[in-house]
Order: C-alpha cells, then structure tokens, then sequence
C-alpha cells in the first residue's frame, strides 16, 4: 500500500471515530461506537494497524508514527466522550437534586465547576453556504428593497434571444463561434436553430419583456459560459446579475440614482457614482460604472439606456417607453469582499475553502 | 491604441498637463492603460471600443481632443504634386470578388529612391513601439497610425505583367507573406494577385514577393476597403493578426481611402523623391452620401434627464464632423461625417452629445417611484432548502456545467438520451453538459480526499441539461430541457443521507409523504455508480429522486479510497408539495398511549407492508406508526426469518385513552399482520 493511502485512511479514520465519539448521546451509544473504533478484536484501529505491514520498508517510520498520533488521538477523543457523558449523567443527576432542592449549589461544591477546562464543547457542524450564493443572497436583498424582482430563464440559449433580439447582428464579433459554447447539433433539434451557453443574462431581459407590458422591474441573475482561459481573474463559467427597468420616462438619471442607491447599501456608507462612456450592443448610450468609496473609484459594471432596437424587437414602442440594464459581475463583487485573489477557487470545492465563509 | 503626445500636436494645440487629457480622454471614452516617456516623447496607451475604428489613428483622437477642448483641428492638406503620365498606362486593376474588396485604388510613383527614413519619422514610428524598415513602407505605416487607413506598397516592376487582381484564392494556392511563412489559402480570403500568382492577403499582410527592397524604384500604392468579416475570419484562420486587419475588421471611412493615398504618396515623394504618375486608379464603389438624421432636443431630457444648451448640442455635433442643419425650434439635422459609421440614429447622437457634455452633469439623487417587489415562492423554498441542508451539516459546493464524456457516462437517471455537447470543451476535455449533479460532486470528493480533508459532506443545487425533454420558446423554436437538481455527497451512510432528506422535506412540509421504494427498473441501469444498498424516494407518490451508497466499483472509478453515499433529488418536486406559508396546528391536548409491537415475520416481508396494514386497519384513535428495528440473530430467530419491532401509537382529542379503547385495535393490527403476511407476535 502507497504511504499517502495509508496516511488518507488514517486521516478518514480519526474523523469518524471523533465524530461518533463526539455524537454519542449517552454512554450505550458510546460504547457502541468505542467498539467499532477501539474494540480490541476487530475495531477499525486494528483493522488499519493491520495495513501498516503492507507498507515500504523506507516508509515505515513515517507510517508508524503517524499511526501512534492517531491512536493516541483517538483514545483522547474517546476519554474526552466518555468524561462528558458522564457528566453528562451527573448533571442531570444534579438537575434532578435541584429541582427538589431550593439551591443547586448545595450539590455543586463552589468552584468545583470550571467553564475553561479542556475538553472543549460539543461543537456542531454547521454547513456553510458557497461565498457566491452569499453574495448573490445579499445583492438579491438590495435590489428587492429598490423594487427589482427575480426573473429566470435557460442557460442555453438560441441565437435571437442571446444575440438578435439583443442587437447583435450576425456579422458582429461577439457572435463568431470561437467566442461562444455553441452546442454541436444533433437531428433532434431540427427547426431551433443553432444553441448556445448563454454568454449573458441579458437573455432574460428579452424573455421577460417578451410576456410583459411595461413597467418592468427585474434582475436576472445566474451562470453564464465565454471560452477565457482559466487563470487567476477569468473562468470560463462565471455568475451574472442585471437589472432592467423599464416604463414611461426612465431616464439616465434614475440609473445614476439607483445604481447609487444600490451601492450605498452594499457599503452602508456614502457613495458616488461615476459614469464613463463604453460600447454595448444592448444600450445606447452605453456606459462603465466607478463607484467611490473612500476615495477610490472602483468598477462596479456595465450599464445604459436600453437600445431602442432591443425594445423594437420585444414589441415595445421606443417612443413611449425608455428603460435603463446594468450587469455587474458577481464573482468580481465576491472576491473583493472576502479577499479572494483567485477566481478558481471558487470553483475547486476544497472544504478547507468552503468552511471559511 | 498608443498614440504620441509629439504627433498629436501637429493637429490640435496641447497645452495641458498629460494627465489631465488621458482622465478628459477616459471621461469621453477612451480609457487610460497607460503612459510611457520614450525619448523625448509621450506614449499614451489608449483602448478604442470597437465602435470607434475612426479613433484608430492620431487624427480620430487629435479630433476628440479639439471637440472636448474647443479647439480647431488642423487637418494636412495631402496634396502630392502630380506627373504627366496617366497611371492608367503604367497599371491597371481588376476586382474580381467585390463582396470582399468593394473598392480598390491604386497610385503610381516612380523613380523612388528607397533608404533609410528621415529621423522624425524614425521618432514618431518609435514612440508607437513600430521597428522602422525604409523610407516607403515607414511612410505607409506613419500614414495608417494618422488616419487609420492601412496601405500597401508593391514593387511594381516585380508584379507579372505590373497589374493587379484581387480575387479569391485559386486552389491549394500559397503566399510567402513579408514574415516569410508560407500560408495556404482559403475560399472566402480575399487575394491580390498579379497577373499569375498571389502578392498578398488584402488587407492582412503583403507578400513576400512584391515586397520593397533597395532595388525597388517603381511603387504601386495600395488604398483599399476590405470586408470586415472576411478579414476578420482569414487573420483568425491564419493567426495573422495585424494592425491592419484591426483596423479593417472594425469598418473604416470609406471617404478616407482616397486621402489616405494621397497623403501616402505626398509624403514618399517627400522622403523617397520619384515622380507621382497623374491620376489614381479607382476600382469598385464610392462611398455614399450619408443621409441626415433627425434629432429632436427633447430626446437629450427624455433619456438623459438633464437639458443641454441648443448652441452647445450644436456645437458639439459639427466639431464632431457632423453637418447640422436647424429644422425648426426642437429640431435638428444631422449629416453624421464619413468616418463614423457608428452614428446611424438619434439615439447614437444623443450618446454623443452626452459624452462630450459630459455624465458627471447627469445628477445621482432624483427620486425613482417606488415599487413592490416580493421574492416568488420558489425563491423562499430555495432558501428553505439551503438553509435545510447547512443545518444538516453539508458545504455548500459549486461545480461546473460541464463534464467530460466519462464523466457523464458515469451516472445518468433522468434520461437515456445522448448528452448535449459544446462544439469547444468549457474547460479541459469537459465539453458535455452533465445530465446530473452527482458525477461533478464525486470529482470534488476526490479533489478532496486528495487534500487531505477527512469530513467531506457537500451538496450542490443546480441545473442538468436533459436534450430529450423541451418547451417552447416564445420566438425561436424548442430548447433542451433543463431540471434544478439537488445533489448530495456524504461520508454517512444510506440512512444518514435519507435522513438528512427526510429532515429536509419534513422542514418544507411536515405532513408530505415521503417513501423509499426499489428503485424502478427503468432507472435501474442508470444506477451502476450505486450498490445494492439504494432507493427511489417518492413524495405524496411522485418520484423525488435518488439515494444510494456508492458501489465498490464506483468509488474505484473516481479514485476514491473512503465510503460514500450519494443522493439526486428533483427540487421541482420538492418544490411542488412543499408549505410556504406553514398553518398552525393545534398541537394534542391528551398524551398518547404507545405501543411497542414485535412481530416475527419471514425474510421477503417488507416493512412498508406492515405499516400499510397499520395505516389500514388501525382504527381510530391511530395517531402513528414507527419503525424501530430488525433482528436477524439466529439466537433470537430462526433462519429465514427476522424480527420487525415498531411502535404504534393511540390519541384521541377527547381525553386520555385507555387500554381498553385501543386494545381491539391493537389486536386487529396483530391479526391482519397474521392473515395478510403470515406474521406472529415475537
């Protein structure tokens, strides 16, 4: 057997026996469990010791001293057990006096009892959530408070809602198949046209705006796919929210003010906004956001007045209506706010990386 | 785009601090990557949008910059004195394939004398980071970093029969290219050729054929428009990308073609000498005359918010190069100038009167109607869920989409159909989108154990893609189904997995039924990552999903050392018979009176059919039933045999019962257990 499957097994090992350990409610179910792990015939220490003769001869220093630490652990998680149940057994005995006596400290001498003492308590393992969903739970809360509602749609998409109806022309550059995750066809999807990952969320703009008349007040948010090389700020699958707002008399002002409204709740502080002139197919005029926080201007997305195409092209009149759509990008948000460098990370489910958020 | 401090000069006055143009630069568009000294001289790192091919060159920016500033532009004259001779009796032109070159000219000068470049124009080429190679092609390049034209020099004596064709690719043909790598060609390139062969790639790159080389004393000049998209396929087919095809694929001012060449030959009669033959050689469409655009003011307060000053829109617009005419008190037109295609509509001039104006004039504090919003019931339930699985112990995982093709093959129950593939992986070899969470979960247990990590309990909610399944798209014909799936890994057993999802649902709806049954054949094959030790669970009958712990093979084939358990739950499902709001329920006013029962029952006997019988035949006063245990020990049972203990329990809501009102029930359970499945009392 390989040192580093021998030391994993231990590893498993110790985990179980001091969550069993941990988890045994009462002394039968602790002696239950101290015979699956310590019993002397065939508990599992004995049946990994026994593993311990398969290792390289170069190996077994190494593998038997781990070995010991892990015993010795073991045996200190049992005996720490077994103290609490018996306590455990005490203290209720102690409840038991006390509820007939008037004092329970003519039971407990004082000073017998000493909250510091090891071992520690029985901690729980509480789950955590992935640090996205943390984010996008947070950014979903602020926008719900300004009137924005959850919208959905697929993730893979046909070519008028990810890019037509979108004002993207077939000739634009962010339509050439190198720049998208187009779906090989198979004779099933004769009539649908080509498919693809959604590049955007901007998708379920169109969606929504397709069964509603306006007013229109929604974020869409979810996973969306471009073929970047994974390093340390791109990968190829990452996390959208947009907002969309459209009525009568929806002007650039009110982005401004929603977008800082948006962002002093984020930071709970004093914020302002800054715009700069971009290009997106969707809108026009088309702008960055910077926000200032603490006299710095950060980047917050991409945002703009709804192009009058994109209107025209859900069946609503340019002329009657105006709407505004920003995009933020949620792991940028995300990382900054736990100080993650990495954008792999996020995607590598190492539960040392999980536990932390 | 890097541009020169110097050469900016030689068009509109500089007279601010560096700085203080790249932040104007950036609020008008053009954001800062950077700047550098370069002896003596500036270089600015600028980003053009892919709208503004037009800014691809020093005179774009230089005309920014006199339009924020309120400045004139100089513009150069490009005047070149002209020869005698008729440059149509020293060449000629055939277009072939217009949809790819839609117009071509072409000057000659002759008489050159090729050399070193003077020094300004090695300097301005250096602050750009271009090498200089001689006195033409440097001014061929200075001309295309001035206007953003790009322009070719051919040796004209080395052209067969000194004549050009443009034309597509003939086939298997092949051009040594000026890096002098040899490229095979394609249909849908667009050539220039000589009479026999091709001299280069229109628009790409020149060849190595025709190239200027000190002999060279005869120049044919190249000034020409290009397909957008035809250059932008050959150069990423070729991976011949240049500054050139940049700028072709971007669109450029089809005015610009001829001033191009005209201030291209002006200026290597200036640095080469030689004669300009008179007249150009002019093939293919001229530009049309750009239509005028009405531009209501109104529109600026309409998206914008704020007003802006009519003489200042106006203003504005013709530094731009617009022409505007007034229409009437709120109307303008507005002739948009050649080289910006960019600006078809009102709406694009109401963008261009806001950069130059100015976003920082929009205000951020204007009240926005309020509105309601509420979170849907599915995204409570969500929460519900998550919150559900966190308090059960289990991380939080997010994996991606796709999965390699073994990956899917792995475990596939929702359908038996091929899995849609990604014409390009998303990520090494994973080009499959997975039909189910569990694979892509067993991948992150192993990255795990890899590490090291002894407590792996994981759960992921997200989307599989099952091609077989569809629904209409409002416009667009029928896309794959897609199905929220919750999936969970964990180091427990079976019955730690099933009952972390009975708490689950319990938590959506305590009263929701949930089973464990066989699981179905047809799901079955589907289930080979599993051993025997799986289920199928319903919810108030429909099927939820999966839970199983992993076969002994299973784990072998995702390298995995210790037991785990796996579940795939339809959060549709859960979805469906799950309480938003939950309704009070008076908890029981009376204790109930509990039964222990141990039956002896043979091997085949299943505890469901028990329970049914008690669910039947109970009576009542039947508040529950529950399983406890099964002894198999041969000293308590003989074999084929095994002893079932539950618990039966009594209440009514009218007072406390005693043995004698339950005791017939009791005794019914007991003999219907002994008729239907020939159980007897333990």
């Amino acid at each position: 057997m390989a040192l580093s499957q021998f030391l994993s097994e231990l590893e498993a090992l110790v985990t179980a026996a001091e969550s069993a350990f941990q988890s045994a409610a009462d002394a039968a179910a602790l002696e239950t469990a101290r015979i699956e792990y310590l019993g002397a015939k065939s508990g599992r220490i004995k049946t990994v010791q026994k593993g311990l003769g398969g290792i390289d001869k170069t190996d077994k220093p190494v593998a038997g001293q781990r070995f010991n630490e892990v015993k010795a652990r073991i045996e200190s998680a049992f005996s720490a057990a077994q103290e609490r149940c018996q306590n455990a057994t005490a203290a209720a005995a102690v409840k038991a006096v006390s509820r007939k006596a008037e004092k329970s400290d003519a039971v407990i001498p004082p000073g017998a009892f000493d909250p510091s003492e090891s071992p520690p308590g029985c901690r729980l393992h509480l789950g955590r959530l992935h640090p996205i969903t943390q984010t996008i739970e947070t950014l979903k809360e602020i926008m719900g408070r300004l009137g924005f509602s959850v919208a959905d749609g697929p993730e893979i998409e046909d070519e008028w809602h990810n890019f037509q109806a979108l004002n993207i022309p077939a000739s634009h550059p962010a339509r050439d198949p190198l720049e998208n995750f187009y779906l090989s066809m198979a004779e099933e999807t004769s009539g649908a046209g080509p498919m693809l990952l959604r590049s955007q969320t901007s998708t379920v703009q169109i969606r929504v705006m397709e069964n509603r008349r306006p007013p229109v007040r929604i974020i869409a948010l979810g996973r969306v796919y471009r073929p970047d090389t994974a390093d340390a700020t791109h990968f190829p699958m990452f996390h959208q929210i947009e907002g969309l707002l459209v009525d009568r008399q929806v002007t650039m002002a009110d982005l401004k003010s929603v977008l800082r409204m948006f962002a002093m709740s984020y930071f709970g502080g004093e914020v302002h906004i800054r715009f700069r002139p971009s290009f997106f197919p969707f809108t026009e005029p088309s702008v960055e956001v910077d926000m200032q926080w603490h006299d710095r201007w950060i980047e917050m997305g991409g945002a703009g007045m709804v192009d009058p195409n994109v209107l025209r092209a859900v069946g609503y009149d340019p002329e009657e209506f105006s709407g505004f759509a920003f995009g933020i990008g949620i792991e940028r948000v995300c990382m900054r706010r736990h100080n993650l460098t990495d954008i792999r990370e996020l995607y590598k489910n190492d539960v040392r990386f999980l536990e932390q958020f | 785009m890097l541009v020169s401090w110097n050469w900016l000069k030689e068009y509109v006055v500089l007279d601010m601090p560096v700085e203080a143009l790249t932040t104007r630069l950036m609020m008008a568009g053009f954001n800062h990557e950077g700047t550098s000294d370069v002896e003596g001289d500036i270089a600015i790192d600028l980003e053009v949008t892919s709208n503004r091919p037009d800014a691809l060159g020093h005179l774009g920016v230089a005309r920014e910059i006199a339009v924020l500033y309120d400045r004139p532009l100089k513009m150069p004259l490009a005047r070149p004195a002209e020869g005698k001779t008729p440059v149509e009796k020293l060449t000629s032109v055939a277009v072939e394939c217009p949809d790819l070159c839609p117009r071509y000219t072409a000057r000659v000068i002759r008489g050159a004398k090729i050399g070193a470049s003077p020094a300004w124009l090695r300097r301005r080429l250096a602050t750009l980071g271009l090498k200089s190679i001689n006195n033409v092609v440097d001014v061929t390049n200075y001309v295309m970093m001035e206007c953003g034209q790009p322009l070719h020099a051919f040796d004209l004596n080395l052209l067969r029969e000194k004549r050009i064709v443009v034309r597509e690719p003939k086939r298997g043909e092949k051009l040594v290219a000026i890096d002098h790598k040899t490229y095979e060609l394609e249909p849908g390139m667009c050539v220039i050729a000589d009479a026999e062969r091709a001299v280069g790639l229109g628009g790409v790159m020149g060849g190595a054929d025709s190239e200027i080389s000190d002999k060279t004393t005869d120049l044919l000049i190249e000034s020409a428009q290009f397909a957008p998209v035809s250059i932008r396929n050959t150069a990423r087919r070729l991976k011949l990308h240049s500054p050139s095809s940049h700028r072709f694929e971007r669109g450029l001012d089809p005015e610009g073609i001829e001033w191009a060449s005209r201030r291209c030959c002006e200026l290597i009669l200036q640095v080469a000498g030689g004669e300009l033959a008179a007249g150009v050689i002019d093939v293919g469409q001229k530009p049309k005359a750009r239509e005028g655009i009405v531009f209501r003011h109104a529109q600026l307060k309409r998206m914008l918010g704020i007003d802006v000053d009519p003489a200042e829109v106006v203003r504005i617009l013709e530094a731009l190069g617009n022409r505007v005419n007034r229409l009437d008190a709120g109307r303008l037109e507005v002739v948009p100038p050649s080289w910006r295609a960019d600006l078809e509509r009102e709406i694009d001039l109401v963008e261009e009167v806001a950069r130059i104006h100015g976003y920082e004039k929009i205000p951020e504090d204007v009240q926005v109607p309020m509105a309601a919003s509420s979170k849907s019931d599915e995204e409570r339930l969500i929460g519900k869920i998550r919150r559900a699985m966190t308090a059960a112990g289990y991380n939080e995982a997010m994996t991606l989409s796709a999965v390699t093709p073994a990956l899917s093959d792995a475990f596939s129950p929702w359908t038996g159909r091929p899995p849609l593939v990604a014409q390009t992986p998303v990520i090494e070899n994973a080009d499959t989108l997975r039909r189910s969470l569990v694979p892509s979960l067993l991948a992150a247990r192993q990255t795990n154990e890899s590490l090291g990590n002894g407590r792996i309990e994981l759960f992921e909610m997200a989307r599989v893609y099952l091609p077989q399944e569809r629904f209409a798209s409002a416009s667009n014909g029928a896309l794959p189904g897609e199905e929220l799936m919750l999936s969970l890994t964990s180091g427990g057993d079976f019955f730690a997995v099933k009952g972390a999802i009975e708490a689950l649902v319990e938590a959506l709806n305590p009263a929701a039924r949930l089973e464990a049954r066989d699981v179905p054949s047809e799901l079955a094959p589907a289930c080979g990552l599993l051993s025997p030790r799986r289920a199928a669970l319903y919810l108030e009958g429909e099927l939820l999903g999966l839970v199983g712990e992993v076969s002994a093979d299973g784990l072998s084939r995702f390298d995995l050392r210790n037991a785990t358990t796996v579940a795939e739950l339809k959060v549709a499902v859960l979805l469906k018979f799950a309480q938003v709001v939950t309704k009070y329920q008076k908890p029981p006013e009376f204790p109930a009176m509990v039964y222990d029962v141990n039956l002896k029952v043979g091997e085949p006997v299943r505890w469901s059919a028990i329970e049914k019988i008690v669910r039947q035949h109970g009576g009542k006063h039947l508040a529950g039933v529950r399983f406890q245990e099964t002894y198999r020990s041969q000293k308590l049972v003989e074999e084929g045999k095994k002893k079932i203990l539950f618990q039966i329990s009594f209440r009514s809501p009218a007072g406390t019962l005693t043995h004698e009102q339950v005791n017939q029930d009791h005794a019914r359970i007991v003999e219907k257990c002994g008729k239907e499945l020939g159980a007897e009392l333990g």
